[in-house]
Protein backbone atom coordinates (compact mmCIF):
# COMPACT_ATOMS: atom_id res chain seq x y z
CA UNK A 1 0.00 0.00 0.00
CA UNK A 2 1.27 3.55 -0.51
CA UNK A 3 2.15 5.50 1.92
CA UNK A 4 -0.21 8.48 1.09
CA UNK A 5 -2.98 5.60 0.94
CA UNK A 6 -2.46 4.41 4.36
CA UNK A 7 -2.66 7.83 5.69
CA UNK A 8 -5.79 8.99 3.94
CA UNK A 9 -6.82 5.73 5.58
CA UNK A 10 -5.49 6.38 8.56
CA UNK A 11 -7.11 10.01 8.94
CA UNK A 12 -10.71 8.81 7.47
CA UNK A 13 -10.98 5.92 10.13
CA UNK A 14 -9.78 8.67 12.66
CA UNK A 15 -12.45 11.07 11.84
CA UNK A 16 -15.20 8.37 11.57
CA UNK A 17 -14.67 7.00 15.15
CA UNK A 18 -14.92 10.87 16.08
CA UNK A 19 -18.13 11.63 14.20
CA UNK A 20 -19.72 8.18 15.44
CA UNK A 21 -20.45 9.51 18.71
CA UNK A 22 -22.55 11.90 17.48
CA UNK A 23 -24.66 9.62 15.05
CA UNK A 24 -28.23 8.43 15.58
CA UNK A 25 -27.79 5.28 14.23
CA UNK A 26 -24.98 4.06 16.62
CA UNK A 27 -26.42 5.79 19.45
CA UNK A 28 -29.16 3.94 18.47
CA UNK A 29 -28.11 0.22 18.24
CA UNK A 30 -30.04 -2.27 20.16
CA UNK A 31 -26.66 -3.42 21.71
CA UNK A 32 -25.92 0.19 23.01
CA UNK A 33 -28.80 0.36 25.37
CA UNK A 34 -26.44 0.44 28.56
CA UNK A 35 -27.01 1.96 31.81
CA UNK A 36 -24.19 4.16 33.89
CA UNK A 37 -23.24 2.57 37.26
CA UNK A 38 -25.75 3.16 39.80
CA UNK A 39 -26.11 6.91 41.27
CA UNK A 40 -23.43 8.18 38.38
CA UNK A 41 -23.68 11.35 37.79
CA UNK A 42 -25.78 12.69 34.65
CA UNK A 43 -24.03 11.89 31.25
CA UNK A 44 -22.02 15.43 30.33
CA UNK A 45 -21.10 15.20 33.92
CA UNK A 46 -20.40 11.89 34.82
CA UNK A 47 -17.80 11.92 31.49
CA UNK A 48 -15.98 14.78 32.57
CA UNK A 49 -15.87 13.70 35.87
CA UNK A 50 -14.53 10.23 35.09
CA UNK A 51 -11.36 9.45 35.14
CA UNK A 52 -11.72 5.82 33.69
CA UNK A 53 -9.56 4.34 36.17
CA UNK A 54 -11.82 1.04 36.21
CA UNK A 55 -12.11 0.73 40.01
CA UNK A 56 -15.79 0.38 39.54
CA UNK A 57 -15.46 -2.55 37.68
CA UNK A 58 -12.77 -3.88 40.45
CA UNK A 59 -14.90 -3.13 42.69
CA UNK A 60 -18.15 -4.94 41.23
CA UNK A 61 -18.97 -8.41 42.89
CA UNK A 62 -21.24 -8.77 40.27
CA UNK A 63 -19.27 -8.46 37.64
CA UNK A 64 -21.95 -6.75 35.37
CA UNK A 65 -19.93 -3.53 34.89
CA UNK A 66 -17.87 -3.73 31.85
CA UNK A 67 -15.92 -0.95 29.78
CA UNK A 68 -16.54 0.96 26.37
CA UNK A 69 -13.74 0.45 23.52
CA UNK A 70 -14.43 2.64 20.76
CA UNK A 71 -18.06 1.22 19.85
CA UNK A 72 -19.62 4.58 21.95
CA UNK A 73 -17.55 6.67 20.40
CA UNK A 74 -13.99 8.46 21.47
CA UNK A 75 -15.49 10.17 24.38
CA UNK A 76 -17.24 7.11 25.88
CA UNK A 77 -13.84 5.05 25.62
CA UNK A 78 -13.10 3.41 28.85
CA UNK A 79 -15.64 4.27 30.68
CA UNK A 80 -17.68 1.87 32.43
CA UNK A 81 -21.52 0.81 31.02
CA UNK A 82 -24.21 -1.73 32.38
CA UNK A 83 -26.34 -3.79 29.71
CA UNK A 84 -29.51 -4.94 32.12
CA UNK A 85 -29.84 -8.23 29.63
CA UNK A 86 -26.68 -9.49 30.06
CA UNK A 87 -26.05 -8.92 33.39
CA UNK A 88 -28.12 -6.29 35.93
CA UNK A 89 -27.28 -3.98 38.85
CA UNK A 90 -27.69 -5.36 42.23
CA UNK A 91 -27.57 -2.59 43.79
CA UNK A 92 -24.49 -2.89 46.26
CA UNK A 93 -23.12 0.55 45.37
CA UNK A 94 -19.81 -0.68 46.13
CA UNK A 95 -18.91 1.02 42.71
CA UNK A 96 -19.85 4.79 44.34
CA UNK A 97 -17.35 3.32 47.11
CA UNK A 98 -14.91 2.44 45.16
CA UNK A 99 -15.16 5.76 42.38
CA UNK A 100 -12.10 8.06 43.52
CA UNK A 101 -13.30 11.13 41.24
CA UNK A 102 -16.55 11.43 41.90
CA UNK A 103 -18.15 10.59 38.84
CA UNK A 104 -20.38 7.99 40.63
CA UNK A 105 -21.01 9.61 44.23
CA UNK A 106 -21.03 7.14 47.13
CA UNK A 107 -24.08 6.02 48.47
CA UNK A 108 -25.44 4.28 51.19
CA UNK A 109 -27.23 0.79 50.49
CA UNK A 110 -29.94 1.59 52.21
CA UNK A 111 -33.56 1.57 50.88
CA UNK A 112 -34.08 5.72 51.24
CA UNK A 113 -30.64 6.62 49.65
CA UNK A 114 -30.63 4.20 47.18
CA UNK A 115 -34.39 5.64 46.14
CA UNK A 116 -33.29 9.10 46.17
CA UNK A 117 -29.56 8.98 44.39
CA UNK A 118 -30.37 5.66 41.63
CA UNK A 119 -31.59 7.00 38.82
CA UNK A 120 -29.99 4.43 36.40
CA UNK A 121 -33.44 4.14 33.74
CA UNK A 122 -37.12 2.78 34.09
CA UNK A 123 -38.21 -0.94 33.62
CA UNK A 124 -41.09 -0.46 30.62
CA UNK A 125 -43.25 -3.10 30.05
CA UNK A 126 -44.54 -4.50 26.43
CA UNK A 127 -47.72 -5.56 26.97
CA UNK A 128 -47.80 -7.98 23.85
CA UNK A 129 -44.62 -9.67 24.98
CA UNK A 130 -45.66 -10.10 28.37
CA UNK A 131 -46.53 -13.58 29.48
CA UNK A 132 -48.57 -12.24 31.94
CA UNK A 133 -50.69 -9.82 29.89
CA UNK A 134 -51.49 -13.14 27.79
CA UNK A 135 -53.52 -14.99 30.39
CA UNK A 136 -50.09 -16.86 31.33
CA UNK A 137 -49.27 -16.03 34.79
CA UNK A 138 -45.56 -15.16 34.79
CA UNK A 139 -44.09 -12.68 37.69
CA UNK A 140 -40.80 -13.24 36.97
CA UNK A 141 -39.75 -9.45 36.84
CA UNK A 142 -41.70 -9.02 40.17
CA UNK A 143 -39.77 -11.40 41.90
CA UNK A 144 -36.16 -11.04 40.55
CA UNK A 145 -36.56 -7.40 41.43
CA UNK A 146 -34.91 -5.85 44.45
CA UNK A 147 -37.68 -3.16 45.77
CA UNK A 148 -40.56 -5.50 45.27
CA UNK A 149 -43.47 -3.58 45.98
CA UNK A 150 -41.68 0.03 45.91
CA UNK A 151 -40.69 -0.30 42.00
CA UNK A 152 -42.93 -2.67 41.23
CA UNK A 153 -45.85 -4.28 41.92
CA UNK A 154 -48.41 -7.08 40.25
CA UNK A 155 -52.18 -6.89 39.98
CA UNK A 156 -54.06 -9.72 38.26
CA UNK A 157 -52.58 -12.94 36.53
CA UNK A 158 -49.27 -11.51 37.64
CA UNK A 159 -49.17 -8.44 35.59
CA UNK A 160 -46.26 -6.47 36.44
CA UNK A 161 -46.77 -2.74 37.15
CA UNK A 162 -43.83 -0.32 37.04
CA UNK A 163 -44.40 2.38 39.58
CA UNK A 164 -41.98 5.74 39.70
CA UNK A 165 -39.83 5.00 42.12
CA UNK A 166 -38.34 2.10 39.87
CA UNK A 167 -34.26 3.06 39.89
CA UNK A 168 -33.50 0.84 36.51
CA UNK A 169 -31.62 -1.78 38.05
CA UNK A 170 -31.86 -4.00 35.45
CA UNK A 171 -32.47 -7.46 36.83
CA UNK A 172 -36.03 -7.87 35.89
CA UNK A 173 -35.07 -7.30 32.29
CA UNK A 174 -32.16 -10.26 32.83
CA UNK A 175 -34.55 -12.38 34.14
CA UNK A 176 -37.32 -11.82 31.66
CA UNK A 177 -38.10 -15.47 30.22
CA UNK A 178 -39.77 -13.94 26.82
CA UNK A 179 -37.42 -13.73 23.60
CA UNK A 180 -37.40 -11.29 22.69
CA UNK A 181 -37.72 -9.78 26.62
CA UNK A 182 -41.29 -8.13 27.32
CA UNK A 183 -39.25 -5.96 30.34
CA UNK A 184 -37.03 -3.71 28.99
CA UNK A 185 -34.87 -0.36 31.21
CA UNK A 186 -35.27 2.67 29.47
CA UNK A 187 -32.00 4.76 30.66
CA UNK A 188 -31.93 7.66 32.57
CA UNK A 189 -29.13 10.07 30.50
CA UNK A 190 -30.31 12.97 32.89
CA UNK A 191 -29.80 10.87 36.07
CA UNK A 192 -28.04 11.72 39.47
CA UNK A 193 -28.35 13.11 42.49
CA UNK A 194 -31.38 15.92 42.23
CA UNK B 1 29.25 1.10 54.41
CA UNK B 2 28.48 4.79 54.14
CA UNK B 3 25.25 6.58 52.45
CA UNK B 4 28.10 7.39 49.43
CA UNK B 5 28.75 3.78 49.27
CA UNK B 6 25.13 2.71 49.20
CA UNK B 7 23.66 4.80 46.23
CA UNK B 8 25.15 2.51 44.01
CA UNK B 9 22.36 0.04 44.76
CA UNK B 10 19.78 2.44 44.43
CA UNK B 11 19.26 1.40 40.47
CA UNK B 12 18.74 -2.79 41.85
CA UNK B 13 16.38 -1.16 44.62
CA UNK B 14 14.36 0.50 41.63
CA UNK B 15 13.97 -2.17 39.48
CA UNK B 16 12.62 -4.31 42.48
CA UNK B 17 10.41 -1.65 43.00
CA UNK B 18 9.50 -1.46 39.37
CA UNK B 19 8.75 -4.96 39.02
CA UNK B 20 6.71 -5.22 42.14
CA UNK B 21 4.26 -2.07 40.91
CA UNK B 22 4.40 -4.21 37.58
CA UNK B 23 3.52 -7.56 39.22
CA UNK B 24 1.24 -5.78 41.28
CA UNK B 25 -1.43 -4.87 38.46
CA UNK B 26 -1.12 -8.20 37.07
CA UNK B 27 -2.09 -9.83 40.33
CA UNK B 28 -5.07 -7.56 40.62
CA UNK B 29 -7.03 -8.27 38.46
CA UNK B 30 -6.50 -12.05 39.42
CA UNK B 31 -7.68 -11.10 42.83
CA UNK B 32 -10.47 -9.42 41.76
CA UNK B 33 -11.74 -12.51 39.76
CA UNK B 34 -10.97 -14.44 43.03
CA UNK B 35 -13.20 -12.18 44.97
CA UNK B 36 -16.09 -12.63 42.69
CA UNK B 37 -15.72 -16.56 42.21
CA UNK B 38 -16.00 -16.03 46.28
CA UNK B 39 -19.01 -13.75 46.30
CA UNK B 40 -20.44 -16.08 43.47
CA UNK B 41 -20.41 -19.45 45.79
CA UNK B 42 -20.15 -21.41 43.13
CA UNK B 43 -16.80 -23.15 43.19
CA UNK B 44 -18.17 -26.24 41.90
CA UNK B 45 -19.55 -24.45 38.31
CA UNK B 46 -16.31 -22.76 37.64
CA UNK B 47 -14.38 -23.46 34.14
CA UNK B 48 -11.01 -25.88 35.17
CA UNK B 49 -9.09 -22.26 34.28
CA UNK B 50 -11.38 -20.11 36.68
CA UNK B 51 -11.08 -23.20 39.24
CA UNK B 52 -6.71 -22.87 38.96
CA UNK B 53 -7.31 -19.07 39.09
CA UNK B 54 -9.52 -19.51 42.10
CA UNK B 55 -7.05 -22.16 44.07
CA UNK B 56 -3.81 -20.23 43.37
CA UNK B 57 -5.08 -16.90 44.48
CA UNK B 58 -6.40 -18.53 47.55
CA UNK B 59 -2.90 -20.31 48.22
CA UNK B 60 -1.46 -16.81 47.82
CA UNK B 61 -3.56 -15.25 49.92
CA UNK B 62 -4.51 -17.69 52.57
CA UNK B 63 -2.20 -16.52 55.21
CA UNK B 64 -2.96 -12.95 55.01
CA UNK B 65 -6.61 -12.93 54.63
CA UNK B 66 -9.49 -14.19 56.86
CA UNK B 67 -12.33 -13.05 54.70
CA UNK B 68 -11.46 -12.82 50.77
CA UNK B 69 -14.78 -10.67 49.96
CA UNK B 70 -13.62 -7.88 52.20
CA UNK B 71 -9.71 -8.15 53.22
CA UNK B 72 -8.78 -7.92 49.66
CA UNK B 73 -10.50 -4.50 48.81
CA UNK B 74 -7.16 -3.15 50.71
CA UNK B 75 -4.72 -3.28 48.01
CA UNK B 76 -6.89 -1.97 44.50
CA UNK B 77 -6.73 0.04 41.63
CA UNK B 78 -3.72 1.04 39.09
CA UNK B 79 -0.88 3.58 39.42
CA UNK B 80 -4.03 5.93 37.71
CA UNK B 81 -5.70 5.71 40.60
CA UNK B 82 -5.93 3.10 43.40
CA UNK B 83 -6.41 2.46 47.27
CA UNK B 84 -3.57 1.69 49.40
CA UNK B 85 -4.56 -0.09 52.87
CA UNK B 86 -7.61 2.01 52.57
CA UNK B 87 -6.01 5.41 51.44
CA UNK B 88 -6.95 6.42 47.61
CA UNK B 89 -3.97 7.86 46.14
CA UNK B 90 -4.20 9.40 42.53
CA UNK B 91 -2.45 10.66 39.96
CA UNK B 92 -2.28 14.17 39.38
CA UNK B 93 -2.54 14.43 35.65
CA UNK B 94 -5.80 13.00 36.63
CA UNK B 95 -6.38 15.65 38.62
CA UNK B 96 -5.34 18.37 36.40
CA UNK B 97 -7.72 16.44 33.81
CA UNK B 98 -10.97 16.75 35.99
CA UNK B 99 -10.34 20.10 36.55
CA UNK B 100 -10.22 20.85 33.04
CA UNK B 101 -12.82 18.81 31.98
CA UNK B 102 -15.39 19.54 34.44
CA UNK B 103 -14.13 22.81 34.66
CA UNK B 104 -14.38 22.54 38.68
CA UNK B 105 -12.25 21.45 41.59
CA UNK B 106 -13.40 18.43 43.27
CA UNK B 107 -11.69 18.62 46.71
CA UNK B 108 -12.02 14.67 47.72
CA UNK B 109 -10.31 13.76 44.70
CA UNK B 110 -7.80 16.60 44.66
CA UNK B 111 -6.93 15.31 48.15
CA UNK B 112 -6.10 11.65 46.67
CA UNK B 113 -3.23 13.03 44.39
CA UNK B 114 -1.41 15.22 47.72
CA UNK B 115 0.89 12.39 48.51
CA UNK B 116 2.06 11.81 44.93
CA UNK B 117 2.83 16.14 44.34
CA UNK B 118 4.36 16.63 47.34
CA UNK B 119 7.15 13.69 46.42
CA UNK B 120 7.05 15.45 43.37
CA UNK B 121 7.88 18.28 44.62
CA UNK B 122 10.93 17.18 46.84
CA UNK B 123 11.88 14.35 43.87
CA UNK B 124 11.22 15.81 40.85
CA UNK B 125 10.23 13.07 38.47
CA UNK B 126 10.73 9.89 40.51
CA UNK B 127 7.29 8.74 39.83
CA UNK B 128 8.81 8.65 36.24
CA UNK B 129 11.53 6.77 37.73
CA UNK B 130 10.42 4.63 39.92
CA UNK B 131 6.99 3.57 40.00
CA UNK B 132 5.51 3.90 36.46
CA UNK B 133 4.58 0.67 35.31
CA UNK B 134 5.20 2.21 31.74
CA UNK B 135 9.13 2.36 32.69
CA UNK B 136 8.98 -0.57 33.74
CA UNK B 137 8.36 -1.70 30.13
CA UNK B 138 9.66 1.36 27.87
CA UNK B 139 13.23 0.37 29.84
CA UNK B 140 12.95 -3.18 28.66
CA UNK B 141 12.13 -2.05 25.41
CA UNK B 142 15.58 0.18 25.26
CA UNK B 143 17.32 -3.10 26.19
CA UNK B 144 15.76 -4.67 23.13
CA UNK B 145 16.30 -1.60 21.35
CA UNK B 146 20.13 -1.79 22.06
CA UNK B 147 20.14 -5.52 21.21
CA UNK B 148 18.29 -4.84 17.80
CA UNK B 149 20.98 -2.39 17.27
CA UNK B 150 23.91 -4.58 17.61
CA UNK B 151 21.95 -7.18 15.41
CA UNK B 152 22.38 -4.72 12.47
CA UNK B 153 19.22 -3.20 12.48
CA UNK B 154 18.84 0.72 12.25
CA UNK B 155 17.69 2.18 14.96
CA UNK B 156 17.74 6.15 15.49
CA UNK B 157 18.34 8.25 17.55
CA UNK B 158 16.83 12.01 16.94
CA UNK B 159 17.12 14.68 19.28
CA UNK B 160 13.58 16.44 19.42
CA UNK B 161 13.14 19.73 21.71
CA UNK B 162 12.01 18.15 25.09
CA UNK B 163 9.65 21.35 25.62
CA UNK B 164 6.95 19.41 23.66
CA UNK B 165 6.08 17.40 26.00
CA UNK B 166 5.00 20.81 27.45
CA UNK B 167 3.00 21.86 24.54
CA UNK B 168 1.05 17.81 24.48
CA UNK B 169 0.56 18.93 28.30
CA UNK B 170 -1.47 22.09 27.49
CA UNK B 171 -3.04 20.91 23.99
CA UNK B 172 -4.47 17.96 26.54
CA UNK B 173 -5.97 20.65 28.88
CA UNK B 174 -7.48 22.71 26.25
CA UNK B 175 -8.84 19.63 24.48
CA UNK B 176 -10.55 18.05 27.91
CA UNK B 177 -11.85 21.58 28.26
CA UNK B 178 -13.32 21.34 24.77
CA UNK B 179 -14.60 17.97 24.82
CA UNK B 180 -15.74 17.79 28.66
CA UNK B 181 -13.93 14.60 28.59
CA UNK B 182 -10.46 13.45 30.15
CA UNK B 183 -8.11 13.25 26.98
CA UNK B 184 -5.20 12.45 29.32
CA UNK B 185 -6.88 9.14 30.12
CA UNK B 186 -6.76 7.94 26.68
CA UNK B 187 -2.94 8.97 25.69
CA UNK B 188 -0.91 8.34 29.23
CA UNK B 189 0.74 5.12 28.82
CA UNK B 190 0.62 4.32 32.56
CA UNK B 191 -3.29 4.44 32.59
CA UNK B 192 -3.03 3.15 29.11
CA UNK B 193 -1.25 0.10 30.74
CA UNK B 194 -3.10 -0.69 34.46
CA UNK B 195 -6.36 -0.29 32.40
CA UNK B 196 -5.28 -2.84 29.77
CA UNK B 197 -3.84 -5.61 32.04
CA UNK B 198 -7.14 -5.43 34.46
CA UNK B 199 -9.23 -5.89 30.98
CA UNK B 200 -6.91 -8.23 29.28
CA UNK B 201 -7.48 -10.54 32.69
CA UNK B 202 -10.57 -10.03 33.95
CA UNK B 203 -12.73 -8.93 31.41
CA UNK B 204 -12.80 -9.70 27.30
CA UNK B 205 -8.76 -8.65 26.42
CA UNK B 206 -7.24 -6.05 25.18
CA UNK B 207 -8.41 -2.68 23.76
CA UNK B 208 -7.89 0.08 21.41
CA UNK B 209 -5.38 1.15 24.25
CA UNK B 210 -3.00 -1.51 23.64
CA UNK B 211 -2.74 -0.43 20.06
CA UNK B 212 -1.70 3.02 21.02
CA UNK B 213 0.68 2.09 23.99
CA UNK B 214 2.61 -0.72 21.43
CA UNK B 215 2.77 1.98 19.37
CA UNK B 216 4.72 4.31 21.69
CA UNK B 217 7.34 1.75 21.80
CA UNK B 218 7.62 1.34 18.25
CA UNK B 219 8.43 5.19 18.51
CA UNK B 220 10.90 4.47 21.27
CA UNK B 221 13.09 2.07 18.58
CA UNK B 222 12.53 3.98 14.82
CA UNK B 223 12.78 7.57 16.17
CA UNK B 224 14.36 8.23 19.42
CA UNK B 225 15.53 6.60 22.31
CA UNK B 226 12.72 6.90 25.57
CA UNK B 227 11.07 9.03 23.04
CA UNK B 228 7.49 9.47 24.11
CA UNK B 229 8.51 9.54 28.22
CA UNK B 230 11.07 12.74 27.05
CA UNK B 231 9.30 14.35 24.36
CA UNK B 232 5.42 12.93 24.30
CA UNK B 233 4.17 12.26 27.99
CA UNK B 234 1.66 14.73 29.35
CA UNK B 235 2.43 13.17 33.00
CA UNK B 236 6.15 13.98 32.45
CA UNK B 237 5.83 17.51 31.66
CA UNK B 238 3.52 17.63 34.74
CA UNK B 239 5.89 16.18 37.13
CA UNK B 240 9.34 18.46 35.25
CA UNK B 241 7.17 21.36 36.22
CA UNK B 242 6.20 20.07 39.74
CA UNK B 243 9.77 19.42 40.39
CA UNK B 244 11.21 22.23 38.95
CA UNK B 245 12.82 23.53 42.69
CA UNK B 246 13.18 19.51 43.60
CA UNK B 247 15.43 19.29 46.33
CA UNK B 248 17.11 16.16 46.37
CA UNK B 249 19.73 15.88 42.66
CA UNK B 250 21.95 14.29 41.29
CA UNK B 251 25.53 15.96 41.62
CA UNK B 252 28.72 15.00 40.01
CA UNK B 253 32.40 15.32 42.14
CA UNK B 254 34.25 16.75 39.92
CA UNK B 255 37.54 15.86 41.84
CA UNK B 256 35.97 12.31 41.70
CA UNK B 257 35.17 12.42 37.62
CA UNK B 258 37.21 10.84 35.35
CA UNK B 259 35.47 11.93 32.39
CA UNK B 260 34.27 8.41 31.38
CA UNK B 261 31.43 9.56 29.86
CA UNK B 262 29.79 5.93 31.01
CA UNK B 263 26.92 8.35 32.76
CA UNK B 264 25.89 9.64 29.59
CA UNK B 265 25.67 6.35 27.42
CA UNK B 266 23.77 5.16 30.29
CA UNK B 267 21.08 7.68 30.91
CA UNK B 268 18.15 6.97 28.86
CA UNK B 269 16.80 10.56 28.55
CA UNK B 270 20.05 12.00 26.82
CA UNK B 271 20.94 13.88 29.47
CA UNK B 272 24.80 14.93 30.06
CA UNK B 273 26.14 14.08 33.95
CA UNK B 274 29.97 14.85 33.04
CA UNK B 275 28.67 18.27 32.19
CA UNK B 276 26.63 18.49 35.09
CA UNK B 277 23.47 18.42 32.88
CA UNK B 278 20.62 16.98 34.88
CA UNK B 279 17.79 19.25 34.25
CA UNK B 280 14.11 18.94 35.22
CA UNK B 281 14.27 15.90 33.06
CA UNK B 282 16.17 13.70 35.45
CA UNK B 283 13.72 11.22 36.38
CA UNK B 284 15.93 9.89 39.60
CA UNK B 285 16.23 6.70 37.92
CA UNK B 286 20.22 6.43 39.65
CA UNK B 287 21.61 4.50 36.29
CA UNK B 288 24.31 7.46 36.14
CA UNK B 289 25.64 6.45 39.92
CA UNK B 290 25.72 2.88 39.55
CA UNK B 291 27.66 2.63 36.73
CA UNK B 292 30.16 5.63 37.71
CA UNK B 293 33.47 3.32 37.84
CA UNK B 294 34.99 6.30 40.45
CA UNK B 295 31.83 7.09 42.76
CA UNK B 296 31.62 10.52 41.58
CA UNK B 297 28.15 11.15 41.31
CA UNK B 298 25.85 11.44 44.56
CA UNK B 299 22.57 12.56 46.00
CA UNK B 300 22.64 15.90 47.34
CA UNK B 301 20.11 18.76 48.76
CA UNK B 302 19.92 21.48 46.30
CA UNK B 303 17.27 23.11 45.07
CA UNK B 304 19.46 24.23 41.36
CA UNK B 305 21.45 22.42 39.58
CA UNK B 306 25.10 23.01 39.84
CA UNK B 307 26.62 24.68 36.27
CA UNK B 308 29.34 23.03 34.81
CA UNK B 309 32.48 22.44 36.69
CA UNK B 310 34.64 21.85 34.10
CA UNK B 311 36.72 18.78 33.62
CA UNK B 312 36.84 15.80 35.73
CA UNK B 313 40.25 15.98 37.99
CA UNK B 314 41.00 12.67 37.03
CA UNK B 315 40.26 13.20 33.48
CA UNK B 316 42.97 13.22 30.83
CA UNK B 317 42.32 16.95 29.47
CA UNK B 318 42.14 18.14 32.78
CA UNK B 319 45.39 16.52 34.07
CA UNK B 320 46.77 18.02 30.71
CA UNK B 321 46.00 21.53 31.42
CA UNK B 322 47.60 21.01 35.29
CA UNK B 323 50.67 20.64 33.17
Amino acid sequence: MKRRIFIQALISAGATSLLAENTYAVRNQPSLRFLRPPAALSEDDFLSRCIRCGKCGEACPNRCIQYFDLENGLSSMDTPYIIPRNKGCILCMKCGEACPSGAIPPVAREMHSVLKDVHMGKAVVNEELCLSFQGKTCGVCYRACPLQDVAIRVGRLEQPHVLKDCVGCGLCERSCIQIPQAIRIIPNHDRGLT
Amino acid sequence: MSWTMMQRHLNKLRWLVLSLVFSLLILLPFLHLYQTYEASHAYDLLSPTEKAISDSMEWLTRPFVNDPATDLNKIKGTTWSGTLFGLKVSDPLAVVGQIAAGKLVYVPFLVTALIPIIFTIIFGRIYCGWICPATFLYELNDNLTAWLRKAGVPVSRHKLDTRLKYLVLLMGVIFSALTGTIAFAAMYPPAILGREIYYAIALSGFGAGMVFFILTLFFDIMVTRRGFCRYVCPGGALYSLLGWFRVFRIKRDVTQCNDCAKCNVICQFGLDPMRDNFSQECNNCTACIAVCPTDALSFTIAIKDQSFQGAGHLGHSHRRLQG
